[in-house]
């Protein structure tokens, strides 16, 4: 294990630590800035214009305010449970940061086991939402903990084998050696089913819209949070944009190449933080884009379209997968292969999507005023 | 049974009045041709059943109520008005039932449309007018605890309310 | 309907429903309303709405108020479609006075009652799909074309929202020079507002999955309940006043009813977008009828006195049919004036919606009914 510049290993953590905190942060306050602009002109408005120019010290204002804020606790809420739940949602996502490859050889850890390393830590959040809904004395919140938990663990399996399954194709579970192997083709092209369940599952992991039931605004005012305020609340914020970033990069590189793809290795480091950042970039514009588009599944829609098509459709690929890597047929061949039962699949899932709404129903008759015959 | 005195003497007929006539045979019914619609006037003893046969006579069909309340008419006592519709028909007719000024009670309609239940509960509690039998007697506008004022009645003044609210606010009370 | 909630306890194991408390400050409730659900996991077993927040005597105050006050008040009970009201109020002074309005009159009411139906509808739209949970975006898309509608309504009447425009006998003044154009331009505008709303969110798998079959309303109830406008029509129910009762010139214009077959929310949904294209087309017709002309008959009374009469006027508002009750015993006062609202029926009716159904979807049947809680308490 090399440490930075040769210095003594713990120092070098300690250093790395450091790293991510600072980075965190502030690519944190650039993400609730970004959501707040492209969300608004999608909505034909234009979001902050007066904080800074362009209102890009917006995220800093908001931080000021919320630091500021008197910390309420509801009388009855749990004094311990209320106190830890918010690090419990919020550790874990930083956690996760530690394997994320920027540039080829730029990781805070390059650990073999990268991939399971970030799907064990990625779970840990949902222990901090019910302890923030038990903790919180409040039905509201109880209600939104509990759909909450729901949700998660149902889009945690689907994300795991979608992630298996690429990795079953890139032959390694260390996220560098799967982003090296992408070189000359990335993964979505091998695997399209895969990345397309991967995003669904990432919006679910996160309680984005369209899966945003445990904090609808409009019913559960706010779910397990309803009871935090200030700062405790802003963690759990800062949690959950962490947590897109850190996805939208684990999807990056193992799906779209990250920086090695199209000619990482040959252009430099630039080149490769440019690829991971514009990669990046592309699959949180398209979470942005996806909360303004779409209305809010309902939550027993939610879990059956988890249990009933992803779950099951997620194991025929893992399955397809291992029956065409079995037989080490040659590359060309294998590849092909892997990519028109992974392209059939996306086909099948969007048409049963479809047909499960799209029963034929009597539509509205219009009646022209003239038939009014007394 | 009431009689508004309007001015214009218009006929009956040519109008619903000949066929309600007939459904309600057995009750003593008068009618009178307001501006719109006839206005039947049906004794207050006899108001389901006029209502139930009504909405169950089949050239009439008069399964839509429309809209429920009351009138305070002072010194004359009360009427409970109804508005009838037939959606397949598409006739309407109203139904005026005469309630005396000292005994203020009707029997519910919510056994024959089901619309009825907060359209006699508005009526009761701003009138002041018992709907026997109702399932809800609830108050609907009005605030739980003030069941002893009737606002719609005409001796009921406007400012008073202001002094019925707040305790020791004494703007609008003439001494 | 019973006063206390009925949690469900017949269960092996002692099972209770948990009370859950909307309103009346809530994001979903569209106002100042309250909902008590009785819930069993996320099912609704009773419900009990509450309402009387925003009674203001309106009723009584009309009283009090000749029939040149009281018009201003009918746009303060029915906020979002108050040409509709003003006109129920305005149509009764006239038949009880036996008042002949102007020709033109008449076709500029209609022209600015369909736009309100319109701007009502835009309303609804925006609203609905953020219970839906297309937060903002259809909201602002709605609200930007509702804004071009109201701008127009300015122009005329001096104010966005409470006109006061009518007045017994025709209108208050003259419209804008403009007035034609104005219309044409607004109309383009809103047909392209309609497709907008319509692309968004009407196809959308999500809220199909949300809204067929949920808060479904028979036949049979909705009329039992007396219920109104696009909840009954949806429901199966071809009932419209423009078209059974014809008021203005309704009965010289070409429209449609849309008439839905299922009684649930998406139906009411693409109800109100259908009702929205046939209001383009009414004014579209009306504009090609209008003739210069007074707007006002020649001889009007300084002071409004009835002759002793009642009547009951209908009118559909874009809620369903908004009824007003005048009962006159001479003088320049109602004596008793009843404002039949639409709302105040429909919102009988959201108990049977209800149940039996996930707590979302007692939401999105609320939201579906397209409440004004000026209406329902007045």
């Amino acid at each position: 294990m090399s440490t930075l510049f040769g210095l003594p290993v713990a120092l070098d953590a300690l250093i790395r630590v450091l790293i991510i905190v600072g980075v965190m942060t502030v690519v944190v306050m650039g993400l609730i800035y970004i959501e707040r602009k492209v969300l608004a002109r999608f909505q034909q408005r234009l979001g902050p214009t007066r904080t800074g120019p362009m209102g890009l010290l917006q995220s800093v204002a908001d931080a000021l305010k919320l630091v500021a804020k008197e910390d309420v606790r509801p009388t009855n809420a749990d004094p311990w449970v209320f106190e830890l739940a918010p690090f419990l949602v919020f550790v874990p996502t930083f956690l996760g940061f530690v394997v994320v490859p920027f540039a080829l050889a730029w990781s805070v850890r390059d650990l073999d086991l990268g991939l399971f390393y970030i799907l064990a830590v990625s779970s840990v959040n949902i222990i901090g939402w019910v302890m923030a809904g038990w903790a919180s004395d409040n039905r509201y919140a109880m209600l939104g903990a509990l759909r909450a938990v729901a949700q998660s663990i149902s889009y945690e399996l689907p994300l795991v084998m979608a992630l298996i399954a690429v990795a079953m194709v890139a032959d390694s579970l260390n996220i560098s050696e799967i982003v090296r192997g992408q070189a000359v083709v990335p993964n979505i092209v091998w695997q399209p089913l895969p990345f397309l369940m991967f995003f669904i599952c990432m919006l679910a992991e996160m309680n984005r819209p369209p899966f945003d039931i445990p904090v609808g605004e409009s019913e559960v005012v706010g779910g397990p949070y309803v009871e935090y305020s200030g700062i405790r609340w802003s963690m759990f914020f800062l949690a959950e944009y962490a947590s897109m970033f850190i996805m939208a990069l684990l999807g990056a590189a193992v799906f779209l190449g990250g920086s090695a793809w199209p000619l990482g290795e040959q252009l430099g480091l630039p080149w490769q933080i440019l690829l991971t950042v514009v990669k990046a970039g592309a699959i949180i514009f398209v979470v942005i884009w996806t909360r303004a588009s779409f209305p809010r599944l309902r939550i027993d829609q939610l879990m059956s379209f988890s249990w009933k098509l992803l779950l099951p459709v997620s194991f025929a690929q893992i399955m397809v997968n291992g029956l065409i890597l079995v037989y080490d047929l040659p590359y060309g061949m294998s590849h092909t292969l892997l990519a028109v039962c992974s392209a059939a699949g996306v086909l099948f899932v969007a048409s049963a999507i479809n047909r499960s709404v799209t029963r034929p129903r009597p539509r509205p008759v219009l009646i022209s005023r003239s038939e009014a015959a007394r | 049974m009431t009689t508004e005195g309007a001015a214009p003497e218009r006929s009956l007929s040519g109008t619903i009045w000949s066929e309600v006539d007939r459904a309600l045979s057995g009750i003593t019914a008068s009618a009178e041709r307001a501006v719109l619609d006839v206005i039947v006037s049906i004794p207050r003893d006899e108001v389901v059943r006029g209502l139930k046969a009504l909405k169950a006579d089949e050239a009439l069909a008069f399964d839509y109520l429309r809209c429920l309340t009351c009138v305070d008419n002072e010194a004359e006592g009360m009427d409970v008005v109804y508005h009838l519709y037939s959606t397949t028909k598409r006739h309407n007719v109203t139904v005026k039932v005469h309630l005396d000024a000292n005994d203020l009670f009707v029997d519910t309609a919510t056994t024959v449309w089901r619309a009825a239940n907060w359209y006699e509960r508005e009526a009761a509690e701003m009138f002041g007018v018992r709907f026997r039998g109702h399932p809800d007697p609830r108050t609907l506008l009005m605030p739980e605890d003030m069941t002893d004022t009737f606002p719609l009645r005409k001796d009921h003044p406007l400012a008073e309310i202001e002094v019925l609210q707040g305790e020791g606010i004494a703007w609008g009370v003439e001494e | 309907m019973t006063n206390a909630l009925q949690p469900n306890s017949n269960h092996e194991f002692e099972v209770q429903d948990i009370m859950i408390n909307m309103g009346p400050q809530h994001p979903a409730t569209h106002g100042v309303f309250r909902m008590v659900l009785a819930v069993d996991g996320e099912i609704v077993r009773d419900l009990i709405p509450h309402i009387g927040y925003m009674h203001r005597g309106a009723e009584k105050l009309s009283e009090t108020m000749d029939f040149r006050q009281g018009i201003g008040f009918m746009d303060r009970t029915e906020y979002l479609a108050q040409f509709n009201a003003e006109l129920a109020y305005v149509m009764a002074v006239e038949k009880l006075m036996d008042i002949e309005v102007p020709e033109r009159a008449q076709w500029i009411r209609m022209i600015l009652c369909e736009l309100n139906r319109l701007s009502s509808h835009f309303m609804f739209t925006g609203a609905f799909g953020a219970d839906a949970g297309v937060f903002g975006t259809s909201f602002i898309y709605a609200f930007r074309w509702r804004e071009e509608i109201l701008d127009l309504f300015e122009e005329i009447t001096g104010d966005r929202l409470m006109y006061a425009y009518f007045r017994p006998g025709g209108l208050a003044w003259e419209v804008t020079d403009n007035f034609v154009e104005r219309v044409h331009q607004v109309l383009a505008l809103s047909r392209q507002g309609i497709k907008d709303v319509d692309g968004l969110v009407t196809n959308n798998e999500i809220f199909k999955a949300r809204t067929q079959g949920v808060g479904v309303l028979t036949k049979e109830q909705a009329i039992d309940w007396g219920t109104t406008g696009p909840v009954l029509r949806a429901s199966g129910v071809a009932m419209d006043v423009r078209r059974d009762e014809p008021y203005l010139f309704y009965d010289q214009v070409e429209f449609d009813i849309p008439v839905g077959q299922n009684g649930d929310v998406y139906d009411r949904w693409c109800l109100r977008i259908e009702e929205m294209r046939q209001s383009v087309r009414i004014v579209e017709q009306c504009l090609t009828k209008l003739q210069p002309g007074p707007i006002q008959p020649e001889r009007m009374p300084r002071m409004l006195r009835t002759p002793p009469g009642e009547v009951y006027i209908r009118t559909e508002a874009p809620r369903g049919e908004f009824g007003i009750y005048m009962v006159s015993k001479g003088g320049n006062r109602p004596h008793r004036l009843k404002v039949r609202s639409s709302c105040f029926a429909n919102l009988q009716s959201l108990r049977d919606m209800s149940i039996g159904q996930y707590v979302a979807d007692a939401v999105l049947a609320l939201g579906s009914m397209d409440i004004v809680l000026c209406e329902v308490d007045r």
